[in-house]
């Protein structure tokens, strides 16, 4: 009877061992935000917090297995809802429910850049947690290698960036030259502008269009709220008005009510185009570049 | 406390002399770059475009919100503080503004947008807020008790807010576009709310005129009031009425401005003594005066930004609350 | 243990006197039976909250689980998500409910509770600094205790000559509370909306995955706090009547009063630094003590024990009702507590709280 139990005790710490080794060639460390985290193999049950760690894994031809509902939302961010498919919500950016995460049982979690601390640690415990370094002001494309990385993906991802790339060198020879945009975002009190160094400030960039001055200046993902004795500071050749409503047009017509709006040389060009703010002000990532060069491409090629 | 610091005449003169400075000053100051001197090149037929918009638009159209403003919530104070004998008293303190902020909470989860809010829902929230108050002051023990009477104000605003959030919880739209909103601000309203706030105001004021009289005889008490033919009951709903229609109207216009209703009903006291008839007419000057100069410093605090004024008024009228409890004793109206 | 019952026929109405080895205790008998039964209503939601949840378990494998045996995800769920959330509940709950008691004996104000007053307030708009306006990101638990001594020293030093009694210092407390709010208005409207987001639980009161350490910090306050307390109740019971008999009876008034202020913010800061301000557990708490006493006495403990009770229950609500979207506990105490205050305000008729 011992000598049963011993044995099988041996042949399953052989296989253990064995396996350990195998997938040792898999094991990797990432360099996260509040310190290293070490993987092994590729995730099969992932839960993605924030939009940008959704992007990616769903851009990297991973299905993860829960998300949080978007900022400025209550479900899936509306350009992910049909390739995210059905997936469990796991509650909002601001409260993300642990028990809910770990019923999931996940392998491995992907989180946005601003995950406090107190949340990571929690995290950890239930799976692997992966916060890339640095905030939105960081290349989004380290930030979406670094979701590569944690997914498995590291090859993929390098492909997803040169398409990017080669896209936005392509629609740059197509673009007139030294125009300016500013990317606003519209409240009923008034507007603010996106800093430029965010991720769609990144790409405009490299798509060749200036910043607006004020995009340039700000320390902060975004200036305060503009008075509107200075709103013309937020004038460009093109203004991307960012909203939250889903109906980007009513957006667009509530600013048009504001008579300070309407003297913006933007706005009397007809230089004015609403795009959807969960791409524009707060994702990152492969599918949310796509949409942003096919709106800049929409707007200022057609 | 009954007899008049000043005259009459000379407070009145010199509070209207007091609004057509911060009139004039409202449309000179600004966040902006149009200083003082363009605007005023502006305001005689001269300057650039760019002076004449931000002057006459935008400057303009601040100021006409906070005079109307400004009356409504002055007027409103006086008028509460006056019915229900209680010298703190006060549209926001007493929940009446939180009433009707949650009615536009409310409106704007259920579709409405925040740019074409109707009036009506926020006159409603009030209505039901004064309701509620004029209840309250019938329970005994309670309604002659200034401050158990701010109290339940306060827990009922308590109440209300977290309602809001709970709603906003899962509506995260909604939340976005309500961030901003809960606190009150005269800027980036629409250029007709002026028109469709102003009928609010004059049928306000209109239902006040005839509750002048019986609402002086009031502060003599219910038996002298009754003695000289007047219903006090009658009286006092028609005055939170009143009160419901200003309040409400101020609160769609330019949301919450909480603390002017407090501020302007103790400066006229302080003037004029307490007297309702003496009393309305300086508070209908001063009211738009207290909430201009809370707008200026919110566009000068932290140019090239601005704060949102309700939070001005609140650092100026909490201090004043502390000085009316610290008052010797609380002033009987 | 046996404990004689001796001088059964000396000791008062509705009180046990106990000698134990001649030392005698006259204890209150409803006290200590309300006592025991909060203990046991306690123990039962514990268990409850721990077997209860997104994912249910039985009572043995929740036991189990929380000695660290058995399916290793049930031990991740017991042991690291709810238990230290049942901890950090309990904790706060308690410290809110004894800070509560205090403050009211002290102000001889059932309505006078640190969350009413402004205290609350002034914690919070120190820790949102500590996250929003401030660049380096200090400990909130230090600007918590920081903010909620300067709003409590600023509450009675203006509400000055009216004492720290009746509805003048209530008024004074609320106008300073609406100053802090204001004050954490404008630091959220002007911050980036990720920022307010990391402040957010700070302006609603959550209970979800709070700070270990400022944890730890309350358990530690609470532990010499609650001590502290049970001391000061014998004066703080003279002091109920009036300052004459008070010092006639040699009570150091000034002595007792400041300690019991400091005791107060001590425990309201810590409390608020971990679950934010749930305020109106303060003020339900000592209701729910002295009910379940019918003693108009100083019901420390027992306010404690329906504190912590209260939390817990607030916190298993706002995880239910709308799973698996969360209600913060602090929307769930204020929707519960607020008409609670109103019906407070508008029954009593005398202004005194005995």
């Amino acid at each position: 009877m011992s000598q049963r139990r011993s044995l099988l005790r041996y042949s399953l710490l052989a296989i253990s061992l064995l396996f350990s080794t195998l997938l040792h060639a898999a094991e990797r460390t990432l360099e996260g935000a509040y310190g290293p985290v070490t993987l092994e193999g590729a995730p099969q049950r992932v839960v993605a917090l924030g939009d940008n760690a959704l992007d990616a894994a769903l851009s990297l031809e991973v299905q993860p297995v829960g998300t949080l509902a978007s900022r400025g939302g209550d479900d899936v961010p509306e350009y992910l809802a049909a390739k995210a498919g059905d997936i469990a919500l796991v509650g909002t950016v601001r409260e993300p429910n642990l028990e809910a995460i770990l019923m999931l049982q996940p392998d491995l979690i992907i989180a946005s850049t601003e995950l406090p601390r107190a949340l990571y640690d929690k995290l950890s415990l239930i799976a692997p947690t992966v916060v890339p370094e640095g905030s939105s002001f960081q290349d989004w494309r380290r930030i979406y290698r670094t979701y590569a990385q944690a997914l498995g993906k590291p090859d993929l991802a390098d492909r997803r960036i040169a398409e990017i790339d080669a896209r936005v060198a392509e629609l740059r020879q197509r673009l007139p030259d030294g125009q300016q945009v500013s990317v606003v975002r519209w409240n009923p009190q008034g507007p603010f502008v996106m800093s430029s160094q965010l991720f769609v400030g990144q790409l405009l960039d490299a798509l060749g269009l200036k910043p607006n001055e004020l995009a340039t200046q700000t320390k902060r993902p975004h200036t305060d709220i503009l008075s509107l004795e200075n709103l013309a500071k937020a004038d460009a050749d093109w203004i991307f008005l960012a909203t939250l409503n889903p109906d980007g047009e009513k957006a667009l017509e509530a600013a048009r009510q504001q008579p300070a709006f309407t003297r913006l040389g933007a706005v009397k060009n007809d230089r004015v185009v609403s795009v959807d703010g969960q791409i524009w002000s707060s994702s990152s990532g492969y599918l949310a570049a796509q949409q942003v060069l096919d709106d800049v491409e929409q707007a200022l090629l057609d | 406390m009954t007899a008049a610091r000043l005259p009459l005449p000379t407070v009145l003169l010199s509070a209207g002399l007091l609004l057509s400075v911060l009139c004039l000053a409202s449309l000179l100051l600004g966040a902006g770059d149009v200083g003082i001197g363009p605007s005023l090149a502006a305001l005689f037929g001269g300057g650039d475009d760019d002076a004449r918009f931000v002057v006459f638009e935008l400057r303009g159209l601040r100021t006409e919100l906070a005079v109307l403003v400004g009356v409504a919530l002055g007027a409103g104070g006086l008028l509460l503080q006056a019915a229900t004998r209680n010298p703190l008293a006060e549209p926001g303190l007493l929940g009446v503004s939180a009433g009707a902020s949650f009615a536009v909470v409310v409106a704007i989860s259920l579709g409405a947008s925040a740019g074409t809010l109707s009036l009506a829902v926020a006159v409603l929230g009030a209505m039901v807020g004064c309701v509620l108050v004029l209840l309250v002051t019938q329970l005994r023990g309670v309604g002659d008790d200034p401050v158990r009477l701010v109290l339940a104000g306060a827990a009922f605003t308590g109440l209300l807010t977290a309602l809001s959030s709970l709603l906003l919880l899962q509506d995260q739209r909604t939340a976005d576009e309500v961030r901003f909103w809960v606190i009150g601000a005269l800027a980036g309203r629409s250029p007709d709310t002026v028109s469709w706030s102003l009928p609010g105001l004059i049928l306000g004021l209109l239902v006040v005129l005839p509750l002048v009289r019986p609402l002086a005889a009031l502060t003599l008490g219910e038996r002298v009031a009754s003695g000289l033919g007047h219903h006090p009951q009658l009286t006092r709903l028609a005055t939170l009425l009143a009160v419901a229609l200003l309040v409400g109207t101020a609160t769609a216009a330019a949301g919450p401005i909480g603390f002017v209703g407090l501020v302007v009903p103790f400066l006229a006291r302080r003037l004029v003594g307490s007297d309702v008839r003496r009393g309305l007419g300086v508070a209908i000057l001063l009211g738009p005066c207290v909430v201009l100069a809370a707008d200026i410093l919110s566009r000068l605090l932290v140019r090239p930004y601005e704060l949102p004024v309700g939070v001005v008024t609140a650092f100026v009228g909490a201090p004043i609350l502390i000085a009316v409890v610290r008052s010797h004793r609380l002033p009987s109206l | 243990m046996n404990i004689p019952l001796a001088h059964a026929s000396s000791a008062p109405r509705d009180h046990w006197l106990l000698g134990i080895a001649g030392l005698r205790l006259l204890i209150h008998r409803r006290s200590l039976l309300a006592g025991i039964g909060l203990c046991l209503a306690l123990a039962a939601s514990l268990g409850w909250l721990l077997i209860a949840g997104t994912h249910d378990l039985t009572l043995w494998q929740a036991l189990r689980a929380a000695t660290g045996d058995g399916n290793p995800l049930q031990v991740l769920l017991v042991r690291e998500l709810r238990l230290p959330r049942l901890v950090a509940g309990l904790l706060s709950g308690a410290a809110l409910g004894a800070a509560g008691c205090l403050l009211q004996t002290l102000a001889r104000n059932r309505l006078a509770t640190p969350g009413v007053i402004g205290i609350d307030d002034g914690a919070t708009a120190f820790a949102v600094a500590s996250i929003v306006a401030v660049p380096t990101s200090l400990a909130p638990t230090a600007l918590a205790l920081s903010g909620a001594s300067t709003a409590a020293v600023l509450a009675f030093a203006l509400a000055a000559g009216g004492g720290a009694r009746g509805y003048r210092f209530i008024v004074v407390g609320i106008a300073i509370g609406v100053l802090f709010g204001a004050l954490t208005n404008l630091m959220l409207a002007r911050a980036d909306i990720d920022a307010a987001n990391a402040a957010y639980p700070w302006t609603v009161g959550s209970l979800n995955a709070r700070p270990a350490q400022a944890v730890w910090l309350l358990g530690i306050g609470l532990a010499l706090g609650l001590p502290a307390a049970k001391l000061l109740v014998r004066p703080l019971a003279v002091m109920r009547f009036s300052d004459n008999v008070a010092i006639g009876l040699g009570v150091d008034l000034p002595r007792i009063r400041l300690l019991t202020l400091a005791l107060t913010v001590w425990l309201t800061a810590l409390a608020v630094a971990v679950v934010g301000p749930v305020g109106l557990i303060a003020l339900v708490a000592p209701e729910m003590a002295r009910y379940l006493c019918r003693q108009h006495g100083v019901p420390v403990v027992n306010s404690a024990l329906s504190g912590a009770l209260l939390m817990v229950l607030a916190d298993w609500v706002g995880r239910t009702v709308l799973a698996p979207v969360e209600i913060p506990v602090g929307i769930i105490m204020a929707i519960v507590g607020g008409p609670y205050l109103l019906w407070i305000l508008l029954r009593q008729p005398s202004r005194t709280l005995t």
